[in-house]
């Protein structure tokens, strides 16, 4: 998922870091100081799991774990995810820093959005519950995988195509990654239910 | 079901090991990630003999297969095309002059680059290059008495040094084959343990930042009076 230097012409590069920088404005304004260290965490996941491969399928996929941070951070995720994909860019040589923008917004967007679609739904009676967290997490990479070929499009011409080819490679992903969020869900809601949006803001102040 | 099980568990010792099982969770995340391989393409291209030989994988060593390979002069313009195959390697007939850019387009935006130096390159363009007669071929070659002719002894002189020249090199090419292997593995390190602890101790730093801001904020720092 991470596009390489080099792939993508100037206006998507220039649109894509603008649209990062406004996303990571949004999140910066709503991140308050006491999720500081959640947000770390958060990030340190999301950098470590670019390493974790998923060995099937055509290519070379790995987990991305957006949705779980876009439903624990919101607008946040903007942030969590520049700052996992620079140092990824950096020391693993993933994607690189002119896509840092574009790569930013393939990963964080869908994030955002699913914090939106899923933040009241994962509350529900069990399966329904479990079914949203497991929704979350592989929409949200299906949504990296449409943002990544919609980001191709203007150098390789044939959407469908693409898409084609990244949804299909990161359908293994889609499936782990819905039962990662799932159990981090179920877990959470066990362990630590103020971590997860929408609870009440009440229990906020008391377990911090 | 396991997930249940782990977290009937956790919450029936709520209180107490809650750092202890959220740190357990993370540590089981690094450990898994070890034997990492992950997404990036590289290509590495060497020369042998009159061919250039190529080889793309994924980060991991996963090959690159059936991937279009590009290769450009010095002034961009492109010289030849071509695939891997099912190991990833693509060879092709050397152009003779470097500098050689060889581009790599994996699918789903990746792309890689090698360079070949003009110098990496110089030794495939013989032997008309390399092998012009050299003046002081007659005093080397002493036993040759059997020929009549001074011309014709440096003739063959010449003749058996561009020989020389070719067997040399192909048996060094032979024998460097196992180190070229190993600089092509070489090319492409996975990520550290290293960088793996780097950037989690830099994001660790940006959480400590935000923390002091916090406590700064709140009048709680080590500062406050």
């Amino acid at each position: 998922m991470h596009i390489s230097e080099g792939v993508l012409s100037g206006p998507v590069l220039v649109s894509g870091a603008a649209l990062a920088a406004a996303g990571t404005a949004m999140g910066l304004k709503s991140l308050d100081y006491d999720h500081v260290a959640r947000a770390g965490i958060l990030s340190a996941a999301f950098f470590v799991a670019s390493l974790i491969h998923v060995p099937i399928g055509p290519s070379s996929v790995h987990l991305i774990l957006n949705g779980v941070v876009g439903l624990l951070l919101g607008w946040a995720a903007f942030p969590v995810i520049l700052v996992a994909l620079l140092l990824q860019a950096v020391l693993f040589q993933f994607g690189g820093i002119t896509t840092l923008g574009v790569n930013t917004i393939i990963m964080a967007l869908p994030a955002v959005v699913c914090y939106y679609l899923f933040r009241s739904l994962i509350h529900r009676r069990r399966a329904v519950g479990l079914t949203a967290a497991f929704a979350c997490g592989s929409l949200a990479v299906l949504g990296s995988a449409l943002l990544a070929a919609a980001a191709l499009v203007f150098t390789e011409q044939n959407f469908l195509q693409i898409a084609g080819l990244i949804i299909a490679a990161h359908l293994p992903v889609m499936i782990i990654e819905g039962i990662v969020t799932a159990f981090c869900v179920r877990f959470l809601q066990k362990v630590q239910p103020d971590m997860l949006p929408g609870t009440p803001a009440v229990a906020d102040t008391t377990t911090y | 079901m396991f997930p249940s099980l782990i977290s009937s568990y956790a919450s029936r010792c709520r209180w107490t090991c809650k750092p202890v099982l959220v740190l357990a969770f993370l540590s089981l995340l690094l450990l898994w990630s070890v034997p990492a391989q992950a997404h990036k393409v590289t290509i590495f291209a060497w020369v042998e003999g009159d061919m250039v030989h190529t080889q793309s994988k994924f980060s991991g060593g996963k090959r690159v297969k059936n991937a279009p390979v590009q290769v450009y002069d010095a002034q961009g313009r492109k010289l030849l095309e071509g695939r891997t195959d099912d190991r990833g390697e693509f060879t092709f007939k050397s152009p003779g002059k470097g500098p050689l850019r060889i581009v790599l387009i994996a699918a789903m935006g990746h792309k890689a680059y090698w360079t070949l130096s003009a110098k990496e390159l110089a030794g495939s363009a013989q032997p008309s290059a390399t092998a012009s007669p050299p003046q002081t071929a007659p005093v080397v070659e002493k036993p040759s008495t059997a020929d009549s002719t001074p011309a014709a002894s440096a003739l063959s002189n010449a003749e058996l040094q561009a020989t020389v020249q070719k067997a040399v090199e192909k048996a060094l090419d032979k024998k460097l084959k196992p180190v070229i292997e190993l600089l092509v593995d070489a090319q492409n390190p996975d990520p550290s343990f290293k960088d793996i602890v780097g950037g989690l101790g830099y994001i660790l730093g940006l959480v400590g930042v935000g923390a002091y801001f916090n406590y700064r904020r709140r009048g709680m720092g080590p500062d406050a009076k």
